[in-house]
């Protein structure tokens, strides 16, 4: 029979090979001004990612990067997407990561927009009712940083064919923004690049929203964890199972975030706000493993009494082994085909489920199973040096 | 209990089998909307925006400004006649707002976000203002009246075809209009959107009739924006944009194209995994899994649950863990069957032994996904919500079909050889009377 217990040590010392340079990278993301450890998305830092079809060019991106920094946004990407449109023609995209310039500014009546109060008597800007002109307030953002003084019935944007790369559905514009720095982009890459034809997806966050988040992701991850230690303690009466299983789940949250803190070094991979549903989602699992190699060891201490207790989880756990492996296995495989097949959106999200789960399987035999065992050697021990101490 | 089961099963089969197939309307409530499965704004195009009423100096943000301001919203949204807006008030201060496949997002966005307070503003002599600029600072606040006066608001034409805003005003404002009017011909006023001039005409003669025109630089949309905010009224406080997503729907359907494709491939992989490993009991177990995802489907439908990107994601995970509770039996029943027990005892001790595990670890997933539910954002809770019910009905699976299916099955005769079940033929052992096991166990107890 092998004997997954006897050789504890070397898994521990995988487990620590793997999460030690992880963790290491974890830290590198507070080192201050740099740019190592994990990337977050725009979903904690705040900005804007735009993505529009232009209708006769393909822009190159060092060309709209010129735009983005002569519009004053020079800590922007662009990067050129595609996809197979409607008709099977293959489509290409311009992909915008930028500051967040996408918000509406309200145009707040405050004092500091000034429109100065100026001379005498003349009525120079009255007109009889009726005949009122202004000068079209729209692309008069562009150069002033206050809010835009446009006034809410602004021109819609101009009518343009919509092609077969992006049907907004619309028969009057095409939702590329007229105002505020949004739209003074897209006025000044229009200019270079002709129209726009459709806008693919906008999405910015505000730093009320992106605070939130964080702030949020940490909550939900500690909120998860003691969760969990309650009901696992509750359930096996048993607090060294609950802390164990606890150990588990930090081990494959370790995992989880130093790998993505590494990717996010060398590969600039980003994570986003999903990536915190994974990682609950990867600690929900990880303590289903767990669990099931508990129940019987709990299950086989009451069979096999009288047996010393690291034989028991052995026995135990490889009793489990091909339950863990499948149903592992399984989970492995629909993560693989959304992972392969499921495109981008949620390509991070996969990942992070892939090997938190992966990791999660390996904790709980490995990891939480044989902690269990030296733990209980460790009270044995004492309990022993207690007697002797009493009885000699 | 057990007598019913088949039934249950039966019953509970037949009612997901008709909200998933049939085009039916929707039993309690309202009854005039079919049951229909809901897609969420990333996997059918829309807008999603998040705002922030800011309280000023003298208004903090209550509950009922909050809840005012969300209404005041939604009928903006409703006249603009998009199919099924959702606003919501989260928290103290915050409201959203989600409109799938909607057509024209800027001109909504400007619908929803302005705060739409529309100002008559003497402007004193000496004064210039300009239609399109901000009206200058010490006019703010020496309004004659506000759009709360207006009580009729309606789009109109001038003889050019330019669009413009006929408005009648309530008593009261007609009264301090026709008064201001015929104290000061000759002077301007101006006419003021949320800060704005939108246009500023001088007096020709007073206006008693209580009604006129407003006539900025109009589109037909922003025309008629304007009079859908007039209709509704101004927002209590201003609101701040803090967050805003737009997919287009080109977008939205190849990321459901793609979910699919990616959901069907690791199912059917799964599926395929079960048969070779497990033989007969994986026949169980996929016939099992089948009709977990018609039920949960049901659910979907039925609840309605918005099913999103990571709310596919979520339904095909779920089906990776439905699948760990038949798991759990099989591996049980086998090893109960290399104990020497015969197939319906093995089967039987198979499934209480296993419950135990299949319990404890849904908790724990239903754990994370309430936390998850309870405290996350609306993307979030979208996902949340898919792996509760899909946790729940892969136990409710377990304990009917995954547990009466393989109790039918043993009982056929020609079901009863070993390899079926992936074990060697002396490991096998059948009851010479599999029905009578428990009676039969019950008097050797005695």
């Amino acid at each position: 029979m092998f004997d997954v217990i006897g050789r504890r040590k070397w898994f521990y010392l995988f487990s620590l090979a793997i999460t030690v340079p992880g963790f290491i990278f974890i830290l590198l993301t507070f080192v201050p001004g740099g740019k190592l450890g994990l990337q977050p998305s725009i979903d904690f830092t705040g900005g804007t990612i735009w993505e529009v079809h232009f209708a006769n060019a393909t822009p190159d991106p060092a060309g709209v990067k010129d735009v983005l920094i002569a519009q004053g946004l020079p800590d922007s990407t662009v990067a050129i997407t595609s996809s197979t449109g409607s008709t099977g023609t293959q489509c290409q995209y311009v992909l915008i990561r930028t500051i967040e310039i996408g918000l509406r500014e309200e145009p707040s009546p405050s004092p500091s927009a000034s429109a100065s109060p100026s001379a005498s008597g003349s009525p120079g800007a009255s007109s009889s009712p009726g005949a009122s002109a202004s000068p079209s307030p729209s692309g008069s953002a562009a150069a002033s940083p206050s809010p835009s003084p446009s006034a809410s019935p602004s021109p819609s944007a101009s009518s343009v064919p919509t092609s077969s790369c992006v049907s907004n559905s619309s028969t009057t514009s095409t939702g590329v923004p007229t105002d505020g720095k949004l739209g003074a982009l897209a006025t000044a890459l229009q200019a270079k690049y002709g129209p726009i034809d459709g806008v693919l997806q906008q999405s910015s966050v505000g730093p009320v929203v992106s605070q939130e988040v964080t702030t949020q992701a940490g909550f939900l991850i500690i909120a998860g964890s003691f969760g969990i230690l309650l009901w696992v303690t509750f359930r096996f009466h048993d607090y060294r199972m609950g802390a164990t299983a606890i150990i588990a789940l930090v081990h494959d949250v370790i995992v989880v975030v130093g790998t993505f803190a590494i990717l996010g070094t060398f590969f600039g991979l980003q994570i986003d706000a999903l990536f915190v549903t994974a990682m609950l989602t990867v600690i929900g699992f990880s303590v289903h493993d767990t669990i099931v190699v508990f129940d019987r060891i709990r299950e086989n201490r009451i069979r096999h009494k009288g047996e010393p207790f690291s034989a028991i989880v052995n026995h135990s756990i490889l009793q489990t082994l091909g339950r863990s492996i499948n149903t592992s296995l399984t989970v492995l495989i629909t993560l693989s085909a959304l992972l392969l097949f499921g495109g981008d959106a949620i390509r991070v999200f996969v990942l992070a489920l892939l090997i938190g789960i992966t990791s999660g399987t390996y904790s709980s035999i490995f990891n939480a199973s044989c902690l269990l065992v030296d733990w209980h050697q460790w009270d044995d021990r004492r309990r022993a040096a207690e007697i002797a101490a009493q009885t000699g | 209990m057990r007598r019913f089961l088949p039934f249950i099963i039966l019953i509970v089969g037949l009612l997901a089998f008709a909200a998933d197939f049939l085009p039916l309307n929707r039993p309690f409530g309202d009854t005039t909307s079919p049951i229909a499965t809901k897609l969420g704004l990333d996997l059918q195009g829309g807008l999603r925006g998040e705002y922030q009423v800011v309280a000023t100096d003298t208004t903090p943000v209550t509950p009922d400004i909050l809840a005012t301001t969300a209404t005041i919203m939604e009928e903006r949204i409703n006249s603009t006649g998009v199919a099924e807006p959702i606003v919501q008030t989260q928290g103290t201060d915050r409201i959203s707002v989600e409109i799938p496949g909607v057509s024209d997002v800027e001109s909504v966005r400007k619908l929803i976000g302005s705060t739409g307070r529309l100002d008559f503003v003497p402007i004193p002599s000496g004064t210039t203002v300009t239609a399109g600029q901000a009206l200058p600072s010490d006019l703010v606040g020496t309004q004659l009246f506000s759009g709360d006066q207006i009580s009729v608001a309606q789009p109109s034409f001038d003889n050019l075809g330019q669009p413009q805003v006929e408005f009648t005003l309530k008593p009261d404002g007609s009264k301090l209009f026709s008064d201001w009017t015929t104290a000061n011909v000759g002077q301007v006023f101006a006419i003021v959107l949320d800060g704005n001039v939108v246009e500023a005409p001088v007096v020709q003669e007073p206006i008693t009739s209580g009604s006129g025109v407003i006539s900025g630089n109009f589109t037909v949309d922003s025309m008629n924006s304007l009079v859908t905010v007039l209709k509704f009224g101004a927002l209590p406080l201003e609101i701040k944009e803090v967050g805003f997503l737009t997919i287009s729907p080109t977008l939205g359907s190849t990321f459901l194209e793609q979910s699919l494709l990616a959901g069907a491939i690791g199912i059917s992989l799964v599926f395929l995994f079960m048969l070779i490993h497990y033989r007969l009991p994986g026949v169980v177990a996929c016939v099992a899994l089948l009709y977990y995802a018609m039920v949960v489907y049901a659910l979907f439908r039925l609840i309605p649950v918005t099913l999103t990107l990571a709310g596919v994601a979520a339904f095909v995970l779920s089906v990776g863990m439905a699948v760990d509770a038949n798991i759990l039996i099989f591996e049980r029943t086998k090893e109960e069957l290399r104990a020497g027990k015969t197939v319906s005892a093995a089967l039987e001790a198979g499934f209480n032994r296993a419950w135990n595990s299949i319990l404890d670890s849904n908790v724990s997933s239903l754990i994370t996904a309430t936390i998850l539910y309870y405290f996350g954002s609306s993307t979030i809770r979208g996902f949340a919500l898919v792996l509760i019910i899909g946790v729940l009905m892969s136990m409710f699976t377990a304990v009917t079909l995954s547990r009466e299916m393989p109790r039918w099955v043993v009982r056929q005769p020609r079901f009863r050889k070993a390899n079926y079940y992936g074990v060697k033929d002396d490991e096998f052992t059948i009851a010479t009377a599999p029905t009578r096991g428990r009676s039969r166990e019950a008097n050797a107890r005695v």
